[in-house]
């Protein structure tokens, strides 16, 4: 067979995969989004509305823009604090050396573990009754022993953050450790040699050189923190009340528990647009890599 | 105070913060690790010190909860899904590193961009669309949708070890009169197959701790373990003991699986933005 034919017949399985599980549902999600859409409801799904599920998300859901405005912030935190902290993280270990190289491979370990699971520990450590944290804070802190962590809205939603954050920490570490290894050691050297202070090599010759895979790990890591539902679902499922109702976990609710696939369709194309940004994004430095 | 001692204070103060974070990083681990082999009375109490008992992963098997049908289920539908998805992902990745493709920039951009995708987006048809056909609640609906989050990284990791084997001995075959496909199987895959492996332990870890899918597709037949962690609910609340000598058993197998990959891991999530 000429190479001209085969070259095509090779990708055409993976590019009928993709389409089947990603592009046409991508595509049915949309036109679900126009309709009625009740799951419960004979001749699913029951015509078509037009932008009427876009405009009652807009317009007549408080609900949906509270969730919004969770997930915003949920994103806005994880993405800095786990970036801010695996950067510390990541100059600490990229030394080297056999403690260093130990913790690196030890990192994996937090990422190889299922979110859900994330969330189950740390429900299980912020119990109010025999929960690690409140012990800890028996001992050293007792106004803070007692608290029913995940009852209260800020403190639960600050609890999902901690949880994500510990979970990602580990992954945005090891990337940074590649970054760092590639930024050459000559001119930290040179800059050292010409009398600069430790805080401005990093400032001055470290970050720029970086900047490239930070850019990498933030788009990375901001497109999973707007996906999040694992965690929160097993951690708060949300509450209390709505008090930590990511999109996802909205759509999800209105979808499965309430039946309204079109409703909730188009809510999830909503949560689509910001994708199609980051993804544009991510792909430039995919590329840029590649060639 | 002299340089070399300066050096030392520096060296002191990051050895305490690299101490504190591992501490950090594992005292979730370890907390499971302990209630896992914790009795029933123990687990409400906060003892480190205690008789350790095995009893909590004999009660998970058993009724009610059975928990070796969601091992068997999760092992299943992960095993299939890699499975099918290394050959397909192998023979796109081969053809998108040696040949020029019209529209491959367009379907590479596309392969990366469903990774991306929110998986709520993707469920919602095929929950509409498994219902209708009676797929709801089997493995194979579980397979087919677990395939799409777990195709573009395997595409993109195999074509990442592709680039990096040498075209030479493939030319040279091809001169003395060998086709493209006994190449590929001949000289190819023996040369990729470290790198098969590594990608198909990367989708398998994916596949084994995927949640949404299963949680919204299955609810008895094909349960996986994720999902099987919320039998651990009780009348009284959540059986801690119980739900952590489960969580031993999805998160062991795959600590052991990620620590074999390790070098690769970056690679694979990042899909070659980062090397």
């Amino acid at each position: 067979m000429r190479d001209n034919t085969l070259k095509y017949l090779l990708v055409l399985p993976a590019v009928l995969v993709v389409f089947a599980t990603a592009i046409w549902p991508l595509v049915e999600s949309l036109r679900l989004s126009f309709t009625v859409g009740r799951l419960n409801k004979p001749n699913f799904p029951q015509g078509y509305l037009g932008f009427e599920n876009y405009t009652w998300a807009f317009w007549e859901e408080p609900a949906f823009w509270y969730s919004v405005w969770v997930t915003g912030i949920y994103t806005v935190l994880t993405v800095t604090l786990t970036t801010l902290l695996a950067l510390g993280l990541a100059m600490l270990l990229a030394p080297g050396g056999r403690l260093r190289s130990g913790v690196q491979t030890l990192l994996i370990l937090p990422f190889a573990m299922s979110p859900a699971l994330i969330g189950v520990s740390f429900r299980f450590m912020f119990n109010p009754e025999f929960g690690l944290f409140d012990a800890f804070f028996g001992a050293v802190f007792p106004p803070l022993a007692d608290i029913s962590w995940l009852a209260h809205p800020q403190l639960a939603f600050a609890v999902c953050v901690m949880a994500d954050v510990w979970g990602w920490i580990p992954f945005l570490t090891l990337v940074l450790i590649g970054g760092l290894a590639s930024v050459p050691p000559e001119t930290i050297e040179a800059a050292q040699v010409d009398g600069a202070s430790g805080w401005r090599v990093f400032r001055d010759v470290t970050l720029p050189q970086l900047a490239p895979v930070l850019a990498v790990v933030i788009i990375l890591k901001s497109i999973f923190s707007l996906k999040t539902f694992d965690q929160i679902f097993m951690l708060t499922n949300g509450g209390p009340g709505t008090a930590t109702q990511t999109l996802s976990h909205y759509i999800y609710f209105n979808g499965m528990k309430y039946g309204q696939i079109g409703y909730s369709a188009s809510v999830a194309w909503l949560m689509v647009i910001p994708m199609i940004f980051l993804t544009y994004a991510y792909a430039k430095f995919v590329f840029r890599k590649a060639s | 105070m002299t340089g070399r001692q300066r050096k030392q204070i520096v060296n002191a103060i990051q050895i305490t913060l690299i101490l504190i974070a591992i501490f950090i990083m594992l005292i979730p681990i370890i907390w499971i690790f302990l209630a896992a082999f914790k009795s029933h009375v123990d687990v409400y109490q906060l003892k480190l010190l205690f008789t350790p008992t095995l009893k909590n992963f004999g009660v998970v098997f058993d009724a009610p909860y059975y928990l070796g049908a969601k091992l068997l289920n999760s092992s299943i539908v992960a095993l299939v899904t890699v499975v099918v998805a290394i050959p397909i992902a192998t023979m796109a990745a081969y053809s998108f590193s040696r040949f020029r493709l019209t529209g491959e920039t367009a379907m590479l951009v596309m392969i990366l961009a469903t990774q991306f995708v929110p998986a709520v987006v993707i469920i919602l048809p095929f929950f509409v669309m498994f219902r209708d056909i009676g797929l709801l609640d089997t493995r194979l609906g579980l397979i087919l949708v677990n395939l799409a989050i777990v195709m573009p990284f395997a595409i993109w990791m195999i074509k990442g070890f592709i680039d990096g084997i040498p075209l030479d001995t493939e030319e040279a075959a091809l001169v003395d009169g060998s086709s493209r496909i006994q190449v590929i199987l001949n000289i190819v895959l023996p040369m990729a197959a470290p790198g098969l492996l590594t990608a198909g332990i990367f989708c398998f870890i994916i596949a084994w701790n995927e949640f949404l899918f299963a949680l919204i597709l299955t609810n008895k037949d094909a349960v996986t373990l994720p999902i099987g962690l919320a039998l651990f609910k009780g009348e009284e609340g959540d059986l801690w003991n119980l739900l952590s000598a489960a969580g031993i058993i999805i998160m062991l197998p795959m600590f052991v699986l990620a620590l074999i990959i390790r070098k690769y891991f970056v690679q694979g999530m990042t899909m070659g933005a980062v090397r």
